[in-house]
């Protein structure tokens, strides 16, 4: 039995925040490089979809400051994370508005932009293709042509010929029987349109190519260790010649997984040997050639028994994953095995489509599809429980999935807190409580989601720790995972210091490097507490049996007798026995004739899943094991709507999640407002507009609205639930981004319970809610 | 952003004639915090920026006998500060809090809004219903130009080449009155307007209206204005003068509204700024500054 | 076109030669070694770039470097003296941020509302700092640290 935890799931200062208020963090853009530093400025494609005749670079090479010009022609490789249809510069063909066609290396980045303008490119235009449902017919203007040829992982399955950059699909039960069998029905369409990450920090590298052959990035990133084996890969370099260094990251959101812009500078350093050379994204270039959320048309047949079970589902989700598949192809396959939402459903059938247009790269964003899918399947349950007369709540607990039924693909359902989560929800939000406005041009009402989420990660995804001491007995652990805001570096402190019993304040959790620290895949998923956190206790135990072995051969002790308190080891059995670790722990032990036994302390841990496989039929989506786990959870909003104008205000949230454990409670419930907000942008406002050339319209926070201080609700209520997860450390799995995935369709439930309309895409806007309830009064008439 | 050249004299008279010198490739900064955004993007290239908060005269904020007098340096949180604003001009007051968030508003004039002259100008409204005069410098002594003649469409103004406004002035009157500034958008915090109203109600059944963002400059009202005056605000009386209001406006569809959005809200809008105005007239309506959508 | 400027930065007098179109935060941040304000937007819309300009808060990415020219400027280098300041201290202790890069601007607003309004409702310090936005907090932390200095006062 453990005894009760000192560090983990208590509260605490987080470990970056004191640099963080004091203005002492960095990140990419604050470090000095010296005067050397040359600026890359980027030439970006005015069309959608066209052939490039020809590049003409002269007169930009001529131009003042200018030390390189590159183009398409230089770069034949194709890269990518899942499936490698990325181009460095596109050679022949553009895709999007704001693709990189050339770039050019100046002294000052004014010289550069000057330059870029003397850049000639001849186009031939092409059909231009934007919407994922008319892509996917037969005959509809290819966005890779070539797509048969490009390399990928043996899990997706590309379909030469059409826009199709991946289908995944399950077929479990017999959903014709099951839909006859039905006592009820629903049948739509939901639609979720492009969004952005919008992190305050745009991204950003600074590369240096040296003469001896090796490449250093800093970038803002959360994917050191795969941006370098892109990057090794794709520019033929050994992997020890490649160095990411990764400081703060001043937001990610998924924006920051895999890689992007940052093989551009790159290629440009290299151009430039000896020389630094920085790439910043402007605000502008960061909505047109960062990544956004994929778009999501999905279509939703759900049959529920007379008992209010669900019997079936037909879920056909058609994804516009942009001009890139490379990292969004792996949303489309997570979200194929989870397009049930957190219920237990015998008989399902899911088509998810990948589906090519010309409009900028799609790829992971925080819920990572989810929110886009249970905004359909959590509107669908509310609907069909008022169409049979059950409250949505009580329908949703009747449904939820409970520890060892089977999920989608077959495998059972992990230990879960769904029940309790829903439960504290409502009690929270007061639900069936009427709340009415003191203005009688407002009406309020409630609205309900429950979700859940599993990291999308390849089968042997891993992590890895080390934990070295220093001679005053404090540690510093070396990781890869990347704090990006979201608490990982306290996590990761917590989860040492209990194993070590060693304070908080002696413990210091270092930023990525890839040449220092150790791998970690990416800090995506919401895995890295899991993942990370699991090697960290390793390493920690890994240590701490050091230190006992050094203290037991030292004083000839039982290893077993010894024990960890408060920086020092003690005995059980002689209470006076107490050795502070800065005694020992890089010089050793003296032995009574002057010699030393021990020598410097350090844990090594290490973490891979070695039950995952996506060795699944491809037909059926059965038989494998893609998934390690699932967190669920629940919200609830209270809005108030103003009849007259459409306006939404939200002016309650309460969200519940299962995290397992909690190792930083304050953390987590940090993690679950700031989720919850960046969802509501997604409910209320936030929406990448695109004229009929596919041209953004709103590539800036004029007409791009994200939340201010202003429009979230003044009374939020974070609730945490503990249902252990048997391999996570300490119980703990992750929670952040599942914060969003409640937002949209819980705000379109309460719209439909105040005004009773149905709005079926979001942003639910003014117009929209005006024009449902001409449209209602109409049907009246 | 293009090379220029700057320069920031110290009297309006040197603003003036470098202005009238340098013509068109001259810009005039004030707050900048609309020009410099232009400029960057390339949309406006100036040869030369003529910046006027070197001049003290600017920098006046007062109020005389007859007129309260703003002048082009005064920034809009040096206005939502001020006693005399809050106090006698509460709709100016309501009116400059809307504008874009704190940090742009230690910068931003009223002056710089005007002279920008977007459709979407949230003062506009507000100086319309007051009747506001806007007063120039220029090589021939300058002039006094009713605001409502001063906006001739989207960016354009009446000012010609080398005319500098030099303040804005509002006549101030003993008469008993209310008014209110509606600014709809598409949330709470900084945001253009999608459509605005202003509306001022005086004792003597005086009615006052105008919109921004609902047609290609700022308009007056003044068809709904005639048929309300005189009368009680009944029910009917304000539905008769919605429609009449709504008139006066000819929106467009954008990427912030849709034309039959700002058609139909301009008009919900419209008589709850009315109502409010009204209310706050006869001491019983909502504070100034509190959210009315 | 370039001109010598003269301008009180965090209380020491800086004299440097700019040309009219440079920008204050890219002077600070590249020429001044000032890194605390942030390129986020460049259109003065997220705050990020939020200094002090004689004590009020102003957005350095579109404000020229010359308009400073005998002006005060002060970033967030310049608040502390030799100690946090409380709201420093409240930011911290309430884990007010995540991945911080929104701080400095939103230090720089809610000093200069302090300064103007030591006791503001949680509605006034929502106005205050509704200019700087942060993707990661949802605000509440923020709200909470502000009017807890507030609090203590």
């Amino acid at each position: 039995m453990k005894k009760e935890l000192k560090y983990v799931g208590t509260r605490a200062v987080r470990l970056d925040g004191l640099e963080k208020v004091t203005g002492a963090a960095k990140y990419v853009d604050d470090l000095e490089f010296g005067p050397g530093m040359l600026y890359v400025s980027v030439l970006e494609s005015p069309y959608a979809h066209a052939m490039i005749k020809s590049i003409d670079t002269a007169e930009a090479e001529k131009m003042p400051g200018v030390k390189a010009v590159l183009s398409g022609k230089d770069f034949p490789e194709k890269f990518g994370l899942y499936l490698k249809d990325n181009s460095i510069f596109p050679a022949d063909r553009v895709r999007y508005i704001g693709e990189q066609v050339a770039a050019v290396v100046a002294e000052t980045p004014k010289q550069g932009e000057a330059a870029v303008k003397k850049i000639k490119v001849e186009y031939e235009p092409l059909p231009v293709i934007q919407d994922p449902r008319e892509a996917i017919k037969p005959g509809a203007p290819l966005v890779h042509p070539d797509l048969g040829k490009y390399e990928v992982v043996p899990w997706l399955y590309p379909q030469p010929g059409t826009n199709i950059g991946h289908v995944r699909k399950i077929r479990k039960g017999d959903i014709e029987k099951a839909f006859e069998e039905a006592s009820f029905i629903l049948e739509d369409w939901y639609h979720v349109p492009h969004v952005v990450h919008a992190p305050i920090e745009t991204h950003i590298s600074v590369s240096l190519y040296s003469y001896d052959g090796r490449l250093t990035m800093w970038n803002s990133t959360q994917s050191p260790h795969t941006q370098r084996n892109i990057i090794a890969n794709a520019l033929k370099i050994p992997h020890k010649n490649v160095r990411v260094v990764a400081p703060y990251v001043g937001g990610g959101f998924g924006g920051k997984a895999g890689i992007n812009m940052e093989v551009i500078a790159a290629v440009a350093a290299m151009k430039v040997p000896g020389h630094p050379v920085k790439l910043r994204w402007t605000r502008k270039q960061e909505f047109e050639n960062s990544s956004q959320r994929q778009e999501l048309y999905a279509h939703i047949k759900m049959g529920v028994n007379k008992e209010g079970k669900i019997i079936a589902l037909k879920h056909q989700l058609y994804w516009d994953v942009g001009a890139s598949a490379e990292y969004g192809s792996n949303v489309v396959n997570a979200t194929g095995f989870s397009a049930t939402g957190p219920y237990y459903i015998p008989n399902v059938y899911i088509d998810s489509f990948a589906i090519y247009t010309n409009r900028p790269p799609c790829g992971a964003y925080r819920g990572f599809g989810y929110s886009e899918f249970h905004f359909g399947i959590e509107s669908h349950m509310d609907r069909i429980a008022k169409a049979i007369g059950m409250d949505p709540v009580e329908f949703r607990k009747k449904n939820a999935i409970k520890r060892g039924e089977p999920v989608a693909y077959g495998v059972e359902m992990n230990p879960t807190g769904i029940q309790e989560c829903i439960d504290k929800v409502a009690e929270k939000i007061e639900w069936g409580k009427e709340d009415k406005s003191p203005d009688p041009n407002k009406i309020r009402a409630k609205g309900f989601a429950s979700v859940w989420k599993a990291p999308a990660m390849p089968p042997n995804e891993s992590s890895a720790a080390f934990i070295k001491f220093s001679e005053d007995g404090s540690i510093n652990i070396l990781v890869s995972g990347m704090e990006l805001g979201q608490g990982f570096l306290t996590a990761m402190a917590k989860i040492a210091a209990e194993e070590l019993q060693l304070p908080l304040e002696k413990i210091r959790v270092e930023l990525p490097d890839t040449d220092r620290n150790p791998y970690e895949w990416q800090t995506v998923a919401s895995h890295v507490t899991w993942s990370c956190g699991n090697a960290v206790m390793r390493a920690a135990i890994d240590a701490r049996n050091e230190i006992l072995k050094t203290v037991s051969r030292a004083y000839h002790i039982e290893k077993a007798s010894l024990y960890l308190e408060d920086g020092k080891v003690k005995c059980f059995t002689d209470p006076d026995f107490e050795l502070p670790f800065e005694k020992f722990v890089i010089n050793g032990i003296e032995m009574p004739d002057g010699t030393f036994r021990g020598g410097p302390i350090m844990g090594h841990g290490m973490f891979m899943p070695e039950f995952t496989s996506a060795k699944v039929n491809p037909e059926t989506g059965l038989g494998g094991h893609p998934n390690v786990h699932y967190t669920t959870g629940a919200g609830a909003v209270e809005i108030e709507i103003d009849k007259e104008t459409g306006r939404i205000r939200v002016l309650k949230m309460a969200e519940a999640f299962d995290a397992g454990k909690a190792i930083n409670p304050d953390l987590v419930e940090g993690q679950i407002i700031g989720g919850f907000v960046q969802g509501l942008g997604t409910a209320l406002w936030e929406e990448v507009k695109f004229d009929k050339n596919g041209k953004i319209l709103n590539p800036n926070f004029t007409d791009y609205k994200i939340p201010t201080a202003l429009d979230v609700p003044r009374d939020m209520n974070p609730i945490i639930v503990e249902v252990p997860q048997p391999d996570g450390p300490f119980g703990a799995r992750g929670i952040a981004e599942h914060t969003m995935i409640p937002v949209m369709p819980a705000v379109a439930n309460a719209v439909e319970n105040a005004l009773g309309i149905r709005i079926k895409e979001v942003p639910i806007t003014p117009e929209k809610i005006l024009n449902a309830l001409r449209e209602k009064e109409q049907n009246k008439q | 952003m293009n090379n220029f050249d700057y320069v920031k004299p110290a009297t309006l008279d040197e603003a003036v004639s470098l202005y009238k010198r340098y013509g068109e490739k001259a810009k005039l900064l004030l707050g900048g915090t609309d020009l410099i955004v232009l400029m960057d993007a390339g949309a406006v290239a100036p040869d030369i920026l003529i910046d006027l908060k070197g001049i003290e005269e600017l920098k006046k904020l007062e109020l005389d006998e007859n007129f309260l007098h703003i002048g082009a340096r005064v920034t809009f949180n040096e206005l939502i500060d001020s006693p005399i604003i809050k106090e006698k001009f509460p709709l100016l007051w309501e009116t400059s809090r809307t504008i874009a968030s704190t940090g742009v508003r230690n910068k931003a004039t009223l002056v710089g809004n005007i002279c920008s002259a977007v459709p979407s100008a949230d003062t506009a409204p507000a100086l319309l219903v007051c009747d506001a005069i806007v007063v120039t410098a220029g090589e021939s002594g300058g002039r006094e130009i009713p605001i409502t003649e001063f906006f001739t469409g989207p960016r354009r103004t009446v000012l010609k080449s080398g005319e500098i406004v030099k303040e804005v002035k509002i006549s101030y009157g003993s008469k008993k009155f209310g008014g209110s500034y509606i600014k709809l958008g598409r949330y709470d915090g900084e945001d253009l307007a999608q459509a605005g109203v202003a509306t001022l109600v005086s004792e003597d059944k005086d009615y006052k209206v105008a919109f921004c963002a609902v047609a290609a400059k700022p308009v007056r009202a003044t068809e709904a204005e005639n048929y309300l005056k005189g009368k009680e605000l009944t029910d009917e009386v304000l539905e008769e003068a919605a429609k009449l209001a709504v008139k006066a406006i000819s929106p467009i569809s954008d990427i912030r509204a849709s034309k039959e959005y700002r058609l139909y809200v301009s008009g919900v809008i419209f008589k709850r700024s009315l109502k409010t105005s009204l209310a706050r007239m006869n001491g019983n309506g909502p504070a100034y500054g509190e959210r009315l959508v | 076109m370039r001109r010598e400027i003269n301008f009180t930065l965090n209380g020491g007098s800086v004299k440097i030669d700019v040309m009219p179109n440079e920008k204050l935060l890219d002077v600070l941040r590249d020429r001044l070694g000032i890194k605390s304000p942030k390129h986020g937007c460049g259109r003065g819309e997220c705050g990020a770039c939020t200094v002090l300009l004689n004590g009020k808060s102003i957005r350095s990415c579109i404000t020229l470097a010359i308009e400073v020219d005998g002006q005060e400027i002060t970033t967030l280098e310049g608040i502390e003296k030799n100690n946090m300041t409380d709201l420093q201290k409240s930011f911290l202790s309430h884990n007010a941020f995540q991945c911080g890069f929104c701080a400095s601007g939103m230090t720089m607003t809610a000093t200069e509302l302090l300064t103007k309004n030591p006791n503001p409702d949680e509605e006034e310090v929502r106005e205050a700092i509704a200019g700087n936005l942060c993707r990661c907090t949802g605000y509440k932390n923020i709200v909470e640290a502000i009017l807890d200095v507030s609090k203590e006062k």
